[in-house]
């Protein structure tokens, strides 16, 4: 049945972490951007509480579940329950929303790809005392949004693997416990020579040689990750080289699978985070304009036309990112959703920003959020693939009925 | 249920699952029986509405094949109280029939004989005694054609046109419509206004054959719709009889507010079919053109205006969902969510329509293809039923007026 009501396990999650966001990551979210950090009591703090960017554990990734036997088992809810849950932290701020502890971007994979061994291995840490990361790394200088040009070198020698190689923009990646990184045995052989290695903190060779400094999301760390000469045993390659060999004809799922197939999970979330951020831009004009415009007039038309087209905006963007996390919770394939929510949430997010800015006036230069949603959310057009990207991924998804490829 | 509603069992079972309720849990997928009956109408709007809209469109008028299989189907008696012998729907399953039919085409479906616009007034009041002759008429198989004239809103320049004067216990009427649909052939009028005195009412005329208590005004309508009956409707010191008043006062503006509510999401829902089928029309087409040896799909500025009418499409879809589902759950800010639902759709519905145009070039704009006639629908369709900026400073007042306003929807 179509319903967008949320069920009642859904509402709680959605009001525990908006209170959490209220109450915990706002008060410290203008500070945090100053600092470009997130403090470490405060981390202590939360990890202590119980809260994870663990997105891998709302259910992870748009494979199949196998109950089309319906009703049977309980259908699954985990990819709704993080868009809800993540769409509330990001409410009360991206970058501190991006930097709590959990498996982040590096749990998808681990959980779509893992053998039962490593997902136990490198899941279970985030339950410790201390906070933990994990981290996904995928760009190169020369590889972004193309990620078949990945170049970093994985050699293979006597019980596993030799890397070698330069990964940047890694969330996340200098305080990471392990970060999934994609390698290639043999650049000529494109896609299919790619590799996914979960690589250890403390490995030797392995190295955070930058932190970037940003126009936004400054408190969540943005790493510069150095490989050279990493030995990675066979044990830290994802999904077991079975999983390699099985597939080493044509149409083998590899290391690029993983890479790809995560996304179908994390775009969802990411689209989510990018309508919070526009939530928390629009929800603050809207009590400005209500506390201090006149009540009639060419501004109280302007604003509340503006106003209404960013709610309306807001909601089409959520709608768009609940049918891909709905898909995904039912086993239906969901890369074109994803990547609908995802190419319009992230749009949809600046141009709201922006609206909210332009509404504010000189008001909102100073000491108010919305700025620093502005300079936040660029990037949620940018990472996990680009706007274009998205277009390009849609596209190709919608001539597939026809034949060609675009 | 007689006869003339549907001689299919298949169908009829359907609709009484229809009806039912299941439990929340946030889900895109239609239930079965809404599923199967979408795809009787969707066949119905590809193999016999998509090839004939033409020649309606040149014959100014709806085929009688399409009408005859409209009838079979019970469109119009999707939204009349069962003990009408109607079906009674929720508008959510409304919303997708209605989608699913304009996939075929919207001035064909916006032409379909019956009540128009006028069966939502009447799901909302069934058991008025106004309605005692329109409903015996529709015993002889067929609704005749109702005519909605909504002139409530007083700051509408036409409706200053329509002059409704209290006279005893009944109304005189003075003036012209603007241009509705299914007027050209109405024999029953629905107005919605504002009396010269500010009260608001509701009123529901016949003219019986020969009669001549409204006379239509041509026209020379050219843009689009044109299937569809438009027609402007002349009053004389036509007079109203007491019992031809629905409602007046607060019960007219209560009634008229809940009309016009699930006017705005069935509108809305016919704008979807319309932009999915200029969508998939222009998916085909550059997936097969070429130019400078390859195909025209494989040009970014191709395929990401078709990405963006993909995602254009599916926002409106949900917007209408949303607000079909709403205004079944009798939710508070339904008529916000059929507000911002029509406004999409109209807002959408231009864009899609217009690369759709776009992306077939000079075949685009010459009738061989269905694209242009489309294009021109649509911005009928948003003529006909709302200015799109009214509609969106509407709900943006509501907003800022309202300390609600911005939380309301988001945390439930
Ligand atoms: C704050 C931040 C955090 C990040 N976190 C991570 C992380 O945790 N892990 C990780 O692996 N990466 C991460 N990234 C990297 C991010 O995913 C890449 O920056 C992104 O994929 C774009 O790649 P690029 O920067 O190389 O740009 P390019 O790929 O060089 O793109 C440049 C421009 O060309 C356009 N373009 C490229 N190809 C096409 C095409 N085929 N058609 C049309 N246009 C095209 C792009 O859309 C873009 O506009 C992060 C980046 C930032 C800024």
């Amino acid at each position: 049945m179509i319903s967008f009501e949320l069920s009642q396990q859904q509402k709680q999650i959605q009001q525990m972490t908006h209170w959490f966001a209220k109450n915990e990551i706002r008060p410290i979210a203008m500070e945090a951007d100053r600092l470009e950090r997130v403090p470490d009591d405060w981390l202590d703090k939360v990890n202590k509480m119980g809260v994870h960017l663990n997105t891998s554990s709302f259910g992870g990734g748009g494979g199949k579940n196998k109950s089309s036997k319906k009703k049977e088992s309980k259908e699954k809810e985990g990819n709704r329950m993080g868009v809800l849950a993540t769409e509330e932290m990001a409410w009360g701020c991206p970058a501190v929303a991006l930097s709590l502890p959990g498996a982040g971007l590096g749990g998808p994979p681990v959980q779509s790809s893992g053998t039962p061994e490593q997902k136990e291995r490198f899941l279970s840490i985030f339950t410790k005392d201390e906070p933990r990361w994990g981290a996904y790394a995928l760009t190169e200088p020369e590889a972004g949004s193309d990620a078949s040009g990945v170049r970093t070198s994985a050699e293979k020698v006597d019980g596993g693997y030799v890397l070698n190689g330069q990964k940047i923009f890694i969330t996340n990646g200098g305080r990471a416990s392990w970060v999934v990184v994609f390698a290639t045995v043999d650049p000529s052989l494109g896609r299919a020579g790619q590799r996914a290695f979960v690589v250890e903190k403390g490995t030797p060779g392995f190295s955070c040689s930058r932190l970037a400094h940003k126009m936004g999301l400054r408190a969540n760390e943005t790493a510069e990750l150095l490989l050279e000469d990493c030995f990675i045993p066979y044990e830290n390659l994802l999904g077991g080289e079975e999983l390699y060999e099985q597939n080493s004809n044509s149409t083998s799922p590899s290391g690029f699978q993983v890479a790809m197939k995560t996304f179908d999970s994390t775009r969802p979330i990411v689209a989510a985070m990018a309508v919070g951020i526009a939530r928390a831009a629009y929800e603050y004009t809207v009590d400005i304009v209500q506390k201090e415009y006149p009540k009639q007039g060419r501004y109280f038309s302007l604003a509340a036309q503006t106003l209404a087209e960013a709610e309306q905006d807001i909601d089409a963007a959520r709608l768009l990112t609940w049918e891909a996390a709905w898909k995904a919770d039912v086993g239906k394939e969901n890369a074109k959703e994803a990547a609908m929510c995802k190419a319009y949430a992230g749009q949809m997010a600046h141009d709201v920003t922006v609206k909210c800015l332009e509404l504010l006036g000189p008001v909102g230069l100073d000491g108010h959020i919305v700025e620093k949603l502005f300079r936040d959310v660029k990037v949620f057009d940018i990472f996990e693939g680009t706007n274009e990207v998205q277009h390009l991924v849609t596209a190709r998804r919608q001539y597939q009925p026809y034949g060609i490829r675009v | 249920m007689g006869e003339r509603i549907s001689d299919s069992i298949e169908l009829m079972v359907i609709y009484t699952k229809l009806k039912k309720e299941e439990c929340p849990l946030i889900s895109f997928s239609p239930t079965e029986d809404e599923s199967a009956f979408v795809d009787v109408a969707q066949g119905f709007a590809k193999d016999v509405i998509r090839p004939m809209a033409r020649d309606c469109e040149n014959n100014r008028a709806v085929d009688a094949e399409i009408i005859a299989k409209a009838e079979e189907i019970g469109v119009a008696s999707l939204e009349f109280p069962e003990h009408w012998d109607g079906l009674e729907l929720p508008l959510i399953s409304q919303a997708q029939m209605f989608q699913a039919l304009s996939y075929g085409d919207l001035a064909v479906v916006q032409g379909l004989p019956g009540a128009g616009d006028a069966a939502s007034i009447i799901r909302l009041d069934p058991e008025s005694p106004v309605f005692d002759a329109y409903k015996k008429a529709g015993q002889r198989g067929v609704w005749p054609n109702v005519a909605f004239i909504d002139a409530f809103n007083k700051e509408e320049p036409w409706a200053e046109e329509m002059q409704i004067n209290k006279n005893g216990n009944g109304y005189t009427l003075n003036g012209v419509s603007h241009p509705v649909r299914l007027g050209a052939e109405a024999e029953y009028v629905a107005v919605a206004a504002v009396d010269t005195d500010d009260e608001p009412v509701v009123l529901w005329l016949q003219n019986p054959p020969g009669g001549e208590r409204w006379s239509v005004k041509a026209g020379d309508y050219r843009l689009g719709l044109l299937s569809a009956g438009l027609a402007k409707l002349q009053f004389d010191d036509a007079g109203i009889q007491a019992d031809e008043v629905l409602a007046q006062g607060d019960e007219a503006r209560e009634l008229i507010t809940q009309g016009q509510t699930r006017i705005r999401v069935l509108q809305a829902a016919k704008a979807v079919g319309l932009m999915e089928a200029a969508l998939e029309y222009a998916t085909e087409y550059t997936a097969e053109r070429k130019a400078f040896g390859k195909v025209i799909a494989q040009f970014q500025g191709v395929s990401f205006k078709i990405a963006k009418m993909a995602i254009e499409t599916r926002i409106v879809n949900h917007l209408v969902w949303d607000a079909a589902t709403k205004v079944d759950a009798g939710k508070k800010d339904a008529v916000e969510a059929s507000l911002r639902a029509l406004y999409r759709a109209h807002r959408s519905s231009l864009f899609v329509t217009d690369a759709a145009v776009q992306m077939l070039g000079g075949h685009g704009f010459v009738d061989e293809f269905p694209v242009e006639k489309w294009a021109r629908d649509a911005q009928a369709q948003a003529g006909l039923y709302g200015r799109g900026h009214d509609l969106i400073t509407r709900r943006g007042e509501r907003i800022v007026n309202e300390a609600t306003g911005a939380k309301r929807g988001v945390l439930q």
